[in-house]
């Protein structure tokens, strides 16, 4: 394997563990109630 | 954390923004427009072209008209061969166009003669009736500033003598205009190695056959009758109401256009319709 | 939480031009089409197609569109982060600007003086007056962010910030060029180069001009309209960073089978394709936000224009990654499918989640009721059927053209004339011009309602702005 085909899926994998990454973070059970909290507000009347 | 950080979503959203721009956008960079896509028959504008390309961008005919012939056989029948990456390093900025309302014109240099730009510019209608194309008469009007030109061939780094800025003296921006156009798409010689050449014997498959003539003449008001006239007395091109030339000839004079005598090759329309046409110039008149 | 005091009458100056601006673009388009279909409407040399279509274009897209944003930014980020603006001066200089900015680029169109680049024709002194007008906007915006009273940050300031910096980094880029004089320059890309920077521009317009700041329109207004949140704001996230990060890369599926090089053309479809997850992922969030809610769709007009629209931006993101394909774009680019598509982007989802939004929104600004409903409901139907008969008749036409350019005969000729096929069109335009003139009408309806609005509320002393 070239270098340009180690780089290409280095890169491309890193931005798959990036993405998954996002996705669990944001869906860890315990983050639920703070990451839904925002949504919340839009009622406050203002 | 950044959903409590304005300044960290801002950094992080623009890094997110970055990798595609670096990646699609400033990579290829390495590769176009370097000795990789060089084709070294193709030459930057002279003065005049120059400036009937400004004039082009002026007018805003970028939004009807392509400037890109896609590798499509459709596309390469009706416009030339295919686009080169290559034919298009002088064009600051690119004028490819994204809608066809008229035809591609990466191709149109040399298709027809300046005679023909300079009716159908000025009017249209007088050459394609149902084209929706405005007038641009009034380009014959502006008469061009050498000055000005010389001043924007220095910008863009285009070579050019003196005598082609002092050449510019009374010349007008429609003359620049077809200029410009004539040049499009025919540094390289494409129509040469695209040509094809008729073989074998020619015989006019349905002689005097009445259903080709007429099938004919529609033919021809489509096609000849702007250079031609509608009465084949001549117009740009020569009068064609006295036959002269036999079937075969004549077959093969519409089929390869004349080179440099701004008759188009009409190989295009095939051969069935070819000898409707042919049919039609040369037994119209006959009972 | 005590609420501040927000500043209101920059908010209802900014809508008022923007609808000038957009009255503007909406009849000089029903001009254009009809100019398709009549060549002598065409006036030379101001007032030919190739001059006011780049006018139309933009006064829609800078004038209607990013005057809303900018009224819509300024209301929503005081809301949002329950503070006042961090600069009430700065937005004022903005509205002015604004307005010079606007009215120079129409002047020196028409005269003109432009670049050729789609959807950037202005020449170099007009975009130094949108990097000044832009930067002023961003500071304000971000600056208010930060002093913010309302620690999270909701999914519509995510939006705002993306597009701030996006629309920064795309114009930045894309203008530079080289003047010859004060109304001329030349681009500093060439060729195949500058078509690829053009596109990469053009189509991230759309992400960061008619994606995401509707996008944050809507995410504010459905909840407010509707009294429910929306359905996840955790999914609403994962939409953010997958749409900004994927958005960049599909610039080249406007450039398929031209000298860009192949990989970038393979990257831009593919990425246009998997474009579709966040893109839904933002109209499934809008359909389930209205769970148990639907029959609100009968009952409150702001909802039939914020479902509609995000349904319009669910079809818009369907449609587009289709025509991103290698293989129908062969068949369908330079056709009028595409102006039937970029019309239902712009009319159906932009344009509706922006009449919502301002329906909701000035009255409360003029502290009183909207003058009509059942006129509302009007403009509602009159637009989206004009919308409707824009792009259906577009794309018939499209499929029309395509297929006779594309028809070859049986001994290797080409089956029609270019003119053979332009002549097939006229019916088609005709119908396109009368779906122009119904939207026009809507307009009209819309702004009728919206000027007996303020007009009602001038008598109780609420501070007349400087044009109400």
């Amino acid at each position: 394997m070239d270098w340009a085909s180690i780089l290409y899926l280095g890169t491309s994998f890193g931005l798959f563990v990036i993405f998954a990454l996002i996705l669990l973070r944001t869906w860890r059970p315990g983050n639920r109630d703070k990451m839904e909290k925002a949504k919340f507000r839009m009622l406050d009347e203002d | 954390m950044w959903e409590k950080k304005p300044v960290i979503l801002l950094i992080l959203a623009t890094a997110a923004i970055l990798v595609g721009t670096c990646i699609t956008m400033v990579l290829p960079f390495v590769w176009v427009n370097t000795e990789a896509d060089r084709i070294t028959s193709v030459t930057p504008y002279t003065p005049l072209q120059q400036d009937g390309r400004d004039v082009y961008i002026r007018e805003g005919c970028n939004n009807c008209h392509s400037q890109t012939v896609r590798p499509l056989v459709a596309e390469v029948l009706r416009y030339g061969d295919y686009s080169k990456s290559g034919e298009f390093v002088y064009d600051r900025p690119f004028l490819w166009g994204s809608r066809r309302t008229g035809p591609d014109l990466a191709r149109i240099g040399g298709k027809y003669p300046d005679a023909w730009h300079y009716k159908h510019m000025a009017d249209p209608q007088s050459m394609v009736p149902r084209s929706n194309m405005p007038d641009y008469d009034f380009l014959t009007e502006a008469e061009i500033d050498p000055e000005y030109s010389r001043k924007k061939m220095e910008t863009l780094g285009f070579p050019f003598t003196e005598a082609q800025i002092s050449s510019l003296e009374g010349k007008t921006e429609m003359d620049a205009m077809v200029a410009y156009l004539q040049k499009l798409g025919s540094d390289i010689p494409w129509r040469q190695s695209a040509k094809t050449e008729v073989v074998g014997e020619l015989a006019n498959p349905s002689p005097k056959d009445k259903a080709a003539i007429r099938a004919g003449q529609l033919l021809y008001a489509d096609n000849c009758a702007m250079c031609h006239a509608e009465d084949l007395t001549g117009d740009i091109g020569p009068a064609l109401d006295e036959p002269y030339l036999d079937d075969a000839d004549l077959f093969r004079l519409i089929h390869d256009g004349i080179e440099d005598g701004g008759m188009p090759s009409f190989a295009a329309l095939g051969s069935a319709r070819l000898w409707q046409l042919v049919n039609f110039i040369n037994y119209r008149k006959q009972p | 939480m005590e609420n501040p005091t927000y500043d209101t009458t920059i908010v209802r100056s900014f809508v008022n031009w923007s609808i000038l601006w957009g009255l503007v673009a909406i009849l000089v388009g029903v001009l254009i089409s009809f100019q398709m279909v009549n060549p002598d409407l065409n006036i030379a040399p101001w007032f030919t197609y190739g001059r006011l279509r780049p006018l139309h274009t933009n006064a829609g897209i800078y004038g209607w569109g990013i005057g809303s944003f900018m009224a819509l930014y300024l209301y929503m980020v005081q809301r949002l982060c329950r503070t006042g603006l961090w600069s009430p001066t700065l937005a004022k200089v903005q509205l002015y600007l604004f307005n010079a900015t606007i009215i120079t680029a129409a002047v020196t169109l028409v005269l003109g003086f432009q670049t050729s680049k789609e959807y950037h024709e202005m020449e170099w002194p007009v975009d130094l007056m949108i990097v000044v007008l832009w930067v002023i906007f961003s500071v304000n915006i971000i600056m208010t962010i930060i002093k913010r009273r309302e620690e999270q940050m909701y999914v519509s300031l995510w939006y705002m910030l993306a597009s701030l910096v996006g629309v920064a980094i795309l114009f930045l880029v894309n203008s530079a060029a080289v003047p010859v004089s004060l109304f001329k320059s030349y681009s500093a890309f060439a060729g195949t180069n500058d078509a690829n920077v053009q596109w990469w521009f053009g189509h991230n317009a759309v992400a960061m001009v008619l994606t995401a700041p509707p996008l944050a329109i809507f995410y504010y207004f459905l909840p407010k309209s509707t009294g429910v949140p929306i359905y996840s704001h955790r999914l609403s996230i994962v939409a953010f960073w997958s749409l900004i990060f994927m958005y960049l890369w599909t610039g080249a599926h406007h450039l398929l089978w031209t000298p860009v090089p192949d990989w970038v053309q393979t990257l831009a479809m593919g990425f246009s394709v998997m474009l579709i997850a966040p893109s839904w992922g933002s109209v499934f969030n809008g359909y389930l936000s209205m769970n148990g809610q639907w029959h609100q769709m009968k009952e409150n007009y702001l909802v039939k224009f914020l479902i509609l629209g995000i349904t319009f931006y669910g079809l818009q993101t369907l449609q587009g990654p289709l025509q991103a394909i290698r293989s129908f774009s062969a068949f369908i680019h330079y056709t009028d499918w595409v102006p039937g598509h970029v019309h239902m982007g712009t009319l159906g989802w932009v344009s509706l989640v922006i009449f919502a939004a301002i329906y909701y929104l000035y009255p409360r600004l003029c502290g009183t009721e909207l003058h009509s409903i059942p006129l509302a409901n009007l403009h509602f139907w009159l637009v989206l059927v004009g919308q409707l008969i824009y792009s259906v008749s577009m794309w018939i036409a499209g499929v029309l053209q395509a297929s006779m350019w594309h028809a070859i005969n049986p001994d290797g000729s080409l089956s029609f004339t270019f003119m053979e096929t332009v002549v097939r069109l006229y019916p088609y335009w005709w119908i396109r011009a009368l779906g122009g003139v119904l939207y026009l009408v809507g307009v009209l309806i819309f702004i009728y309602n919206i000027y007996k609005t303020a007009a009602k509320a001038q008598p109780q002393s609420v501070p007349a702005t400087e044009n109400a």
